[in-house]
């Protein structure tokens, strides 16, 4: 039984990935701005927001306190606003980056110590195929990601040191809460430039979670895999 | 928390970091060691890792500090460059200045 700290754990992928991972029969902390639905044994809820300092370093306080150590931290809470470049407003591009980037930063950061007393230290961070192709109407959103593929691009050479491996996932197109305010034309479009031209789905997200999790892919880190075929 | 307590820690903490170094990597126990920067006996990995032992050991104590510095990579006024800056930056740090 490993300990998994997912953010953003309340609903779409995070919901999705808990579920998962307490099915493996795994021990999961959950946080998420908002209570969570999910009643299991093995699962621990925290309210939080990752974009408030106070807030996360509170978060870890209670963690470590209670569960001594973590194994992975899937860094999965995130926002995403689609507008025009021209017409975002500062305050959305702002919270983007604050969820997306800083959120991930910050988690990351607190959870050296607690990831340094495992034996297959993880952190899986999202990304998403709107960094590689540009997508218009994503500005805020794409740029918060691909400033989190940097960091986990400095984050797998910085934390080497500690065996910890750090990896990000790009989805393409999955039917969740993120992508609800897109119309059908754009994500029609969006996923006929794929490689596999589909829509993906939670598992094949989950997929990429169990083989960043595995033992034997202690060799792998700094690297972001795009879901359908993206490059 | 005293200025002697925390030093007792600090040193403590690099008791636990020689454990796991090298015998040709030991920080000698000590007030007067250099640390990080010039002549000093740490990298920065091997910096983190002795300041994530001390903040962990703080945290046993239900003490909550980060010690993250923006001047922590700095030549000239790293408060990581020895012991003794370490100990009075972690008692700075406790009483807010």
């Amino acid at each position: 039984m490993q300990h998994i700290l997912v953010t953003g754990a309340s609903r779409g992928l995070g919901l999705a990935i808990v579920q998962h991972l307490l099915a493996q029969g795994h021990l999961v902390i959950g946080c998420a701005r908002s209570a969570s639905d999910v009643s299991h044994p093995h699962y621990h809820h925290f309210e939080a927001d990752v974009a408030i300092e106070e807030q996360v370093q509170a978060l870890f306080i209670k963690i470590r306190k209670a569960f001594k150590y973590i194994d992975v931290l899937i860094n999965n809470a995130g926002v995403a606003r689609m507008n025009a470049f021209a017409l975002t407003p500062f305050k959305n591009m702002r919270e983007t980056m604050d969820v997306n980037y800083a959120g991930t930063f910050m988690c990351s950061q607190k959870a050296i110590s607690l990831l340094r007393k495992s034996a297959n230290p993880r952190i899986i961070n999202m990304s998403t195929v709107a960094v590689p192709m540009n997508l218009q109407g994503e500005a805020a959103y794409a740029a918060s990601k691909s400033a989190v593929e940097s960091l986990t691009r400095v984050i797998a050479k910085e934390l080497s040191t500690f065996n910890i491996t750090c990896n990000a996932i790009g989805p393409s197109p999955i039917a969740t809460d993120l992508i609800s305010g897109v119309s059908e034309e754009k994500i029609s479009r969006l996923v006929e430039q794929q490689s596999i031209q589909k829509m993906a789905k939670p598992e094949d997200v989950l997929n990429l979670v169990d083989f960043f999790m595995k033992p034997q892919s202690n060799m792998i880190t700094g690297q972001i895999i795009y879901l359908g075929g993206i490059s | 928390m005293t200025h002697n307590e925390i030093q007792s820690l600090v040193l403590a903490a690099i008791e636990l970091t020689n454990q796991s170094r090298e015998d040709a990597e030991q920080v000698p126990v000590s007030i007067d060691t250099p640390l990080f920067g010039k002549q000093g006996y740490l990298d920065s990995m091997g910096l983190v890792a002795l300041l994530i032992d001390i903040e962990d050991m703080l945290q046993d104590q239900d003490i909550n500090v980060s010690l993250s510095d923006e001047r922590a990579m700095s030549a000239a006024n790293s408060p990581f460059k020895n012991v003794s800056s370490l100990v009075e930056h972690i008692d700075h740090l406790l009483k807010g200045e």
